[in-house]
């Protein structure tokens, strides 16, 4: 698993690449609660190279849901491969959460 | 060794007869009355008894000495002086008080004489018995194979001497030939090597006792030369030129020993230091099998060090994770020296390096401490991860810790690094161990949370599956009878594997029970367990489940999905196999009362030969080698398959199937229930 990030435009973007399993999302997590993110208004999640998703990666993104929340953050998947989709919405996250096929599509929801 | 025994009793009481005989011999010699008809033969006869008391008595010796085992090189000394050195003092004192007799009564007393003579004679042929015995042993201490030989044709030799009392020898004619063997007797004496196993004390004791030898050979020689009545027949006696050879031997190797002792005195401290050292060694490496503690293997690493280097004072502090210092052994120096030495080693910035500074007076930050100590060596004991302790040796002297003394240091730290880290190993299994062991217990105590006895009636079938990808795992599933006609059937999964997995699914079992004492509708049920789970799930994890009431009166069964995988189902009417693809949230994600909008209750009513399918993400999710999933369309294609099986076959025939597709390692749990719905009356017992 491979954890990226670039700063464009006010906006956080991450990249993942590679599988999201139980100890690449303790990566995740230290990303998600460096306290500088706190300071964006739109965090972009870029999805295209995550292959899979564990029940552990999902959890740290539920546990920061609220806070972004609560912070009037907006957090944005985009280019989601189907696979892992599917795991979002079994879940039921998919009508939480806001997961979007394309970066242009992210942008404008972002930029609302 | 009965053999030798016996043979030793036989020489005894032969070198008794012997002595007795020519005892006698003499003293009839000397009193003129021998019988006529013999007393030509009487010198030869003397000859005789004597040669055979000293063949006797040595053949004794060999026999008895050889008895003498091991390596306590001062017993054997000490079993020479006492046993066979004391009798020269014996000698010494018969002779004065013969002289002191004769004084008092003058006039010759020939048989008193005689027998003193010969009393004094057995002594002296014991003594040199013993000893050139025991010498023996001292050679061949180590021997080689050549020494053995050497030693043999030496022994040979010695004995064949004895022969020239029969045949009359010019001695002087003999000198050459003396002269080669007194250099082969002294080239047999420079084999003394016992002397350099000795310890300083013990060289002490044997150097007083060689004294003592030396001391019962020269009484013995002064009495004899001395003490040489005309009478007896044995001829001079230090002309006899066994007695002569094994006298100059025994007192060759005496000598040779005496000085290689006191030679040796002032180098053996070095050797028992190395020694010392090296038993140090092997203790450190012996620890873990007794079952030492790290604060001891420490102890004993700085107390060897400490004499090894002889220094003065030292300190030795450790290192915890947290790169905290605590002194756990100091010599000689107290807290507030340390302190400051430590501070002018951060100074120079070489608190936790190797560093030897054999003049602190060259220092100005040293010098100005006032220290009593002029050389400093700082060992860190490190292994490549971590620093475990430093050691600290201080000396009186300048150039106190040379390169010698450093690599015998260094030796001990290594050492001691292997050994503590062997023993945090031991510790660590130890710990797996236990670990392991409460595992176990924990996967049993949750196999007797899944229920192992299944609703059973005329009206369906069920069988289920489980497997659990470690010990533990997060899967669970179960059933409650709810009424007379209904039955609860819940499925959940818990994020993560493992003990945490685990608590949560015990969490989930109990909510099941409690919350369905009340009879309630799946709706209701994620509501208040959504709730229920708001207080005792961290943040990060949730659950997904699946609750199922069947009611065989209304014959339909009313559910609630809450993230958890789509309910596989077949149709018979339809003939159709489909996913109930409803909406839900899983457990845990959202906590307060929005969650309600989140969950949906759905109704079905099924039809005999209808079959259900339930199963945790663990099967779907199962991949093959080449890390293709498993997937929901194979699922439901081996259902469309099997759906006319009874439930056990179908549950066997998807198993068979997914265990196929993934080999037989298993990354997440996996559970399958399957219901198969019939015709009959029902007759419900649990």
């Amino acid at each position: 698993m491979k954890i990226t990030h670039e700063i464009k435009d006010q906006t956080f973007t991450i990249h993942l690449n590679g599988e999201l399993d139980a100890s690449s999302s303790v990566l995740l997590d230290e990303e998600l609660s460096k306290p500088e993110i706190m300071l964006f208004k739109k965090i972009l999640v870029d999805c295209d190279r995550l292959n899979y998703i564990s029940s552990a990666g999902l959890g740290v993104f539920i546990s920061h849901l609220q806070r972004f929340e609560d912070a009037q953050i907006k957090l944005i998947f985009y280019n989601m491969q189907d696979k892992v989709k599917n795991v979002f919405e079994i879940l039921g996250l998919d009508l939480l959460m806001t997961i979007v096929s394309s970066y242009d599509e992210a942008m404008t929801i972002a930029n609302e | 060794m009965p053999y030798s025994i016996h043979y030793k009793r036989l020489y005894t009481v032969a070198a008794t007869v012997s002595w007795v005989l020519l005892l006698i011999n003499s003293l009839f010699v000397n009193s003129s009355s021998y019988p006529s008809a013999l007393a030509p033969y009487a010198p030869l006869l003397g000859k005789f008894f004597k040669v055979c008391f000293i063949a006797f008595t040595f053949l004794t010796q060999r026999v008895s000495v050889e008895t003498y085992r091991g390596t306590d090189f001062i017993g054997y000394l000490w079993k020479l002086f006492i046993r066979a050195g004391s009798t020269a003092y014996v000698c010494a004192l018969l002779y004065f008080g013969y002289l002191r007799y004769e004084n008092n009564s003058p006039g010759s007393h020939p048989i008193l004489l005689g027998s003193i003579y010969y009393l004094n004679y057995a002594f002296l042929i014991y003594f040199l018995g013993k000893a050139f015995y025991i010498w023996r042993n001292m050679i061949l201490f180590q021997k080689t194979r050549a020494l053995q030989y050497e030693w043999k044709w030496f022994e040979i030799v010695i004995y064949a001497t004895l022969l020239s009392n029969f045949f009359p020898l010019y001695l002087p004619n003999f000198v050459p030939l003396l002269g080669l063997f007194l250099l082969y007797t002294l080239f047999l004496c420079i084999h003394l090597r016992w002397v350099a196993y000795l310890t300083s004390t013990k060289k002490w004791r044997s150097i007083f006792l060689l004294i003592g030898i030396i001391l019962s050979l020269i009484t013995f020689y002064n009495i004899f030369t001395n003490f040489s009545p005309h009478q007896q027949s044995t001829g001079n006696l230090f002309e006899d030129p066994f007695v002569m050879l094994t006298c100059t031997f025994v007192g060759m190797y005496t000598l040779a020993s005496l000085l290689v002792a006191v030679f040796n005195l002032p180098t053996s401290s070095v050797f028992e230091q190395k020694r010392e050292d090296l038993l140090n060694f092997q203790r450190l490496s012996q620890s873990i099998q007794q079952g030492e503690d790290e604060p001891h293997v420490y102890k004993l690493m700085f107390e060897s060090a400490i004499k090894a280097s002889s220094a003065d004072a030292g300190w030795l502090e450790t290192q915890d994770d947290s790169g905290g210092v605590s002194i756990i052994e100091a010599e000689n120096i107290d807290l507030e020296e340390v302190e400051q030495i430590r501070q002018a080693l951060d100074k120079y910035h070489v608190s936790a390096v190797e560093y030897v500074n054999n003049n602190l007076d060259h220092n100005a930050g040293f010098k100005a401490l006032n220290l009593p100590w002029r050389s400093l060596s700082v060992t860190p004991l490190r292994s490549q991860q971590r620093t475990y302790a430093t050691l600290y040796l201080l000396k009186d002297v300048e150039q106190g810790f040379d390169r010698e003394i450093l690599n015998v240091i260094r030796t001990f730290t290594s050492q001691t690094i292997l050994t503590i880290e062997n023993l945090r190993l031991v510790a660590e299994s130890l710990q797996n161990e236990r670990v392991k062991e409460e595992l176990k217990i924990a996967s049993s105590v949750q196999e007797s949370l899944i229920p192992k006895t299944f609703p059973s009636d005329s009206w369906f079938e069920i069988s289920c599956f489980s497997q659990a990808a470690k010990e533990v795992g997060g899967d669970f599933y179960d059933f409650l009878q709810v009424s007379e006609s209904r039955i609860a059937i819940i499925i959940g999964d818990v994020s993560g594997k493992g003990i945490t997995a685990a608590f949560h699914m015990a969490q989930m079992k109990g909510i099941f029970h409690g919350l369905m004492q009340d009879d309630l509708q799946p709706v209701e049920f994620m509501q208040k367990a959504n709730n229920a789970l708001t207080h005792c799930l961290e943040r990060t994890s949730f659950i997904t489940a699946a609750l199922y009431i069947i009611d065989y009166k209304l014959k339909g069964f009313f559910f609630a999905r809450a993230g958890h995988c789509h309910t596989l189902y077949y149709n018979s009417m339809t003939e159709e196999t489909f996913y109930f693809n409803t909406e839900g949230l899983g457990l845990g994600i959202i906590r307060d009362k929005s969650y309600g909008k989140r969950i949906h209750n759905m109704h079905y009513d099924y039809n005999p030969g209808d079959v259900m399918v339930i199963y945790t993400d663990g099967i779907v999710e199962a991949r093959s080698s080449n890390q293709d999933e498993y997937g929901e369309d194979r699922l439901r294609e081996m259902l469309s398959n099997t759906y006319h099986l009874e439930a056990d076959d179908i549950k066997a025939a998807i198993i068979n199937d997914l265990n196929n597709f993934s080999g037989e390692h298993i990354h997440d749990d996996q559970t399958l229930i399957v219901i198969k719905f019939r015709n009959d009356q029902p007759n419900l017992i649990l």
